[in-house]
């Protein structure tokens, strides 16, 4: 069991997020834009390079009404971002495994400040999700599946810290590949799909002169 | 080929020569052991000081005192060769802290099941009413589950670090049981920390509606309400849930501040610090879930109506006649009971209450 899950189902499941997320970009971009008759008023790739980088900082009512979805937003992500890419684990799992590269991993007290982010931002965003009258109305099943398998990966990753006990670390893989593979059929393409989405809207602004 | 026969000769020699050593060693200790036996069998006294070597240890365990010696090696305890305070430390985990704090846990359940039996879920009296009150926001309700949810995890991860010995290893085997204690240790230690974000959190939210007022002891005084048919009035929080509220902030911080003690041993604290530490962070948890046990006991089974606030967000209006009257009547003057129609429009429809929204309060 150990042996499948180190082995064939890695290959398999990470040739299922390449291949799937590669997918789900290309289809993305050539059902291509509606074609706009009118003169354009402002630059679309200006319209679009701002919107990307713009949202990142919320407007005032978003930092308001939705405080709690805006700190545990940011905590969550750039929490996991850094366990993903900077935790020591990942980094020589990556390089061994995937890249061959390797870089500075982050020191053990900036693991434990991410991860606590990484959790707090989470459970939060999560609870918000379930308790509050609108987002429980906006959810679907594939939110909850999402949040509770990002959940679970990370859980058993910090159950696995001591690296003393091969099934614990199992575990995690196999979380992991299960993530995988659910990853590219979800709405967690937002981590590559954000990006279209937002210069798209951008894009569509600026030809327009809006400065949105 | 010669080599290889010339290792094997090697081996077979280092071998006879342990089975001889063995052997020698077989015989020199036979005579104590005699003389041991034969001691206790004329009554003479065995405390004969046979070992010389006792009487250093005996001073290397400096005489239950702690005494720093010196030591090249620079570090917190780096002085001392053996802590004397450890053994009592040890027993005291082993034979009290474990049996008692076991009995303690298994006891409140006992007496919630009795409780149960003797006087069943509390009723709403005048039965399910057509209005509601807003009790809690949904930031209330989010930090409320928000701190459940770690204090269950830290809850459940701490009883197996504790009983999982005596408990676990008899019925899953020492092999599965180490790992899950692994996983429990890893998970306690990084988890523990986002119990002081939940209680901070918590306190800043409820603190005001938990502060003591009058009207509160008598409540305390006629065992507020469950013991008895008869009612007695209560505010937003009654005494029980005031209590509960303090001994969590106050019994928390001491399990908080004792907990990074424990995980981060970079201020200089000694092993005398850290079985202090883990006592009282033992204690504390201990006492926490007992209370927990209690709060989770009238939130489900116990109490018809109690977890509805904490669920919703609404409670029934009824529910909070009968259980916090003071609160319920002044919100019902202030019109504030809505239909539960209109509940189930807000809550399943249209607009959501604004995260950090204001509950109206005594």
């Amino acid at each position: 069991m150990g042996q499948f899950i180190d082995g064939p189902l890695w290959a398999f499941s990470l040739g299922v997020f390449v291949l799937g997320v590669i997918w789900r970009v290309v289809t993305i971009l050539i059902a291509g834009n509606r074609s706009d008759l009118a003169t354009a008023k402002g630059s679309a790739g200006k319209g679009a390079i701002r919107a990307v980088f713009s949202r990142f900082i919320p407007e005032r009512t978003v930092t308001s009404r939705g405080r709690i979805q805006l700190i545990a937003g940011y905590l969550f992500h750039l929490g996991l971002l850094a366990l993903l890419f900077f935790a020591k684990p990942h980094v020589d799992f990556i390089a061994e495994r995937i890249t061959g590269l390797s870089w500075s991993a982050m020191p053990h007290w900036a693991f434990i400040v991410s991860a606590e982010a990484a959790f707090i931002g989470l459970i939060l965003l999560w609870l918000h999700r379930v308790l509050n009258p609108v987002t429980r109305l906006l959810s679907d099943l594939d939110d909850h599946v999402g949040s509770i398998l990002v959940f679970l990966v990370m859980l058993t990753g910090c159950l696995a810290l001591a690296q003393s006990f091969e099934p614990l670390r199992l575990i995690h893989l196999l979380l992991a590949e299960l993530l995988l593979i659910y990853f590219p059929f979800s709405k967690l393409m937002h981590a590559f799909t954000f990006v279209m989405s937002r210069g798209y809207t951008g894009a569509t602004m600026g030809r327009k002169g809006i400065n949105a | 080929m010669a080599r290889s026969i010339t290792l094997q000769i090697d081996n077979r020699n280092k071998q006879h020569a342990g089975w001889l050593l063995l052997l020698l060693l077989c015989l020199f200790v036979q005579p104590f052991d005699t003389f041991a036996k034969a001691s206790e069998s004329r009554g003479i006294p065995s405390a004969v000081v046979l070992n010389p070597a006792a009487e250093i240890w005996r001073d290397v365990r400096q005489r239950e005192q702690l005494t720093n010696g010196t030591s090249q090696v620079k570090g917190v305890d780096s002085g001392v060769l053996i802590n004397a305070y450890g053994d009592q430390w040890r027993n005291f985990r082993m034979q009290q802290l474990i049996p008692i704090g076991g009995f303690l846990l298994i006891g409140v359940v006992i007496a919630l099941a009795l409780f149960y039996l003797f006087r069943g879920k509390v009723a709403i009296e005048g039965g399910e009413s057509d209005k509601k009150l807003l009790r809690y926001t949904n930031y209330e309700q989010l930090i409320h589950w928000f701190i459940a949810s770690i204090f269950l995890f830290l809850a459940i991860s701490g009883l197996i670090i504790l009983f999982g010995r005596p408990v676990l290893i008899p019925i899953i085997g020492k092999e599965v049981f180490s790992i899950i204690a692994s996983a429990c240790k890893e998970g306690h230690n990084l988890m523990g920390p986002l119990f002081l974000v939940a209680l901070i959190l918590i306190f800043i939210k409820f603190v005001r509606r938990n502060i003591y007022q009058k009207g509160d002891l008598s409540w305390l005084l006629r065992g507020g309400g469950i013991i008895g048919k008869k009612h007695v009035p209560s505010n937003f929080f009654n005494m029980g849930e005031k209590t509960m509220f303090w001994m969590l902030v106050l019994v928390g911080s001491v399990v908080i501040i004792s907990g990074f003690v424990l995980i981060f041993p970079i201020f200089g604290q000694g092993r005398e610090w850290m079985e202090l530490a883990h006592v009282g962070h033992a204690i504390g948890a201990i006492l926490m879930i007992s209370v927990i046990i209690g709060h989770i006991y009238i939130g489900t089974i116990g109490m018809e109506g109690a977890i509805e606030g904490m669920k919703t967000g609404y409670c029934d209006l009824n529910w909070a006649k009968e259980h916090h009257d003071l609160w319920a009547t002044k919100a019902e003057q202030q019109g504030e009971a809505i239909s539960n129609d209109k509940v189930s429009q807000l809550r399943e429809v249209s607009s959501a209450q604004p995260l950090g929204g204001h509950v109206q309060e005594e």
